[in-house]
């Protein structure tokens, strides 16, 4: 079957953004929890858990983030 | 004068206001096209971005130089402000961040904060509406001069073990060691200052164009009350989306340039202190 490739490429795209979401939502999610947590457990070290918290969402949302700029490149 | 008027405008004629709910335009990769320049100067073109660039660098030079020019018992409320922003960069990121040896690059990580923190609200100045680091080239510069820095200091604090601790971790069995310092050494010297441009540069895009589409598809709409009749309802969900998003951009922007300087302040500790 003939088939034109860059008419879906755009789809793909969207596909591969969509699926790479998944896991950045998924660890944001786990670093906020479990920092919300911590913060509860010991509110006395909250300000170096939230200042690590922003390094580990910043370190896990890269890759969502590296979809998000493929989708336009691709 | 104004993108976000422009871009309304463009969104406005070619809207399919009849037949779609949402506005997009008809090839988002026009959006990433370089503009053409205003004028040129010898082999450098300005275009509006170099404009803004400068007015931010223009503007955080005004800031600092008015805000810490006096050194008064009592600070007005402006000096008050600049001082408590110096002072978080300095011991919120610096000393918390490297050490006490740290404060000795807090001019460095001021600076990158401050320019950034402006370009980003340059996002949600109503008539400018562009926010710089949404245009590669512009975090890219700043994350390679965090290259540079900490690569320089890695290797005039711990000479050429600096490397070496990265390649042959010492904490890590010997079978993994080869693996462990293979990806090592990838994310540090290659996927580290391109992650650090990347992650400014795609909050500031991502922010720019769902600003853009809601306000856009919600003037639209609204402007389209004539054509569609009750339908030009879906405009003020649009725009009422829109501004809750402009809330939320406002959280994005400042937290950028914080995270921006924090992991700068991050790979300057880790050259200093390869160990860890």
């Amino acid at each position: 079957m003939e088939g034109n490739i860059e008419e879906l490429k755009g789809a793909i795209a969207l596909i591969g953004y969509g699926l790479g979401a998944i896991g950045g939502g998924v660890g944001v999610g786990l670093v906020v929890g479990q920092a919300i947590t911590a913060m509860a457990r010991q509110p006395e070290m909250a300000g170096t858990v939230r200042t690590t918290m922003f390094l580990g969402i910043a370190f896990t949302e890269a890759l969502a983030l590296l979809g998000f700029v493929l989708f336009f490149i691709a | 004068m104004g993108g976000l008027i422009a871009l309304v405008a463009a969104v406005h004629h070619e809207c399919d206001v009849v037949n779609e709910v949402v506005c997009v335009p008809a090839d988002v990769k026009t959006l990433f096209e370089f503009k053409e320049p205003w004028f040129t100067i010898g082999p450098v073109n300005f275009t509006r971005t170099s404009f803004l660039f400068l007015l931010a660098a223009l503007i955080v030079v005004a800031l600092l130089f008015f805000g810490l020019r006096r050194n008064r018992m009592v600070p007005s409320k402006f000096e008050a402000a600049i001082q408590s922003l110096v002072e978080f960069v300095r011991d919120g990121i610096a000393r918390d961040i490297i050490g006490p040896e740290g404060v000795k690059y807090t001019p460095y990580l001021l600076s990158i904060f401050m320019l950034i923190l402006v370009g980003n609200f340059f996002e949600l100045t109503p008539f400018i509406n562009f926010p710089i680091m949404s245009r590669m080239a512009i975090p890219f510069f700043l994350s390679l001069v965090t290259y540079f820095i900490f690569v320089i200091v890695g290797f005039a604090k711990n000479g050429l073990s600096y490397v070496t601790a990265i390649v042959w971790p010492k904490s890590v069995p010997v079978a993994l060691r080869p693996l462990v310092g293979l990806i090592e050494f990838v994310s540090t010297f290659a996927l580290r200052p391109l992650t650090l441009a990347v992650r400014l540069f795609a909050n500031m895009v991502a922010g720019h164009l769902m600003l853009s589409l809601l306000l856009g598809s919600g003037v639209a709409f609204i402007l389209a009350v004539g054509e569609i009749g009750p339908k030009a309802g879906i405009g003020i969900f649009w725009f009422a989306f829109g501004l809750f998003i402009f809330l939320f951009e406002i959280v994005v922007a400042s937290l950028q340039a914080y995270v921006f300087t924090l992991l700068s302040a991050v790979y300057i500790q880790s050259s200093l202190h390869p160990e860890h």
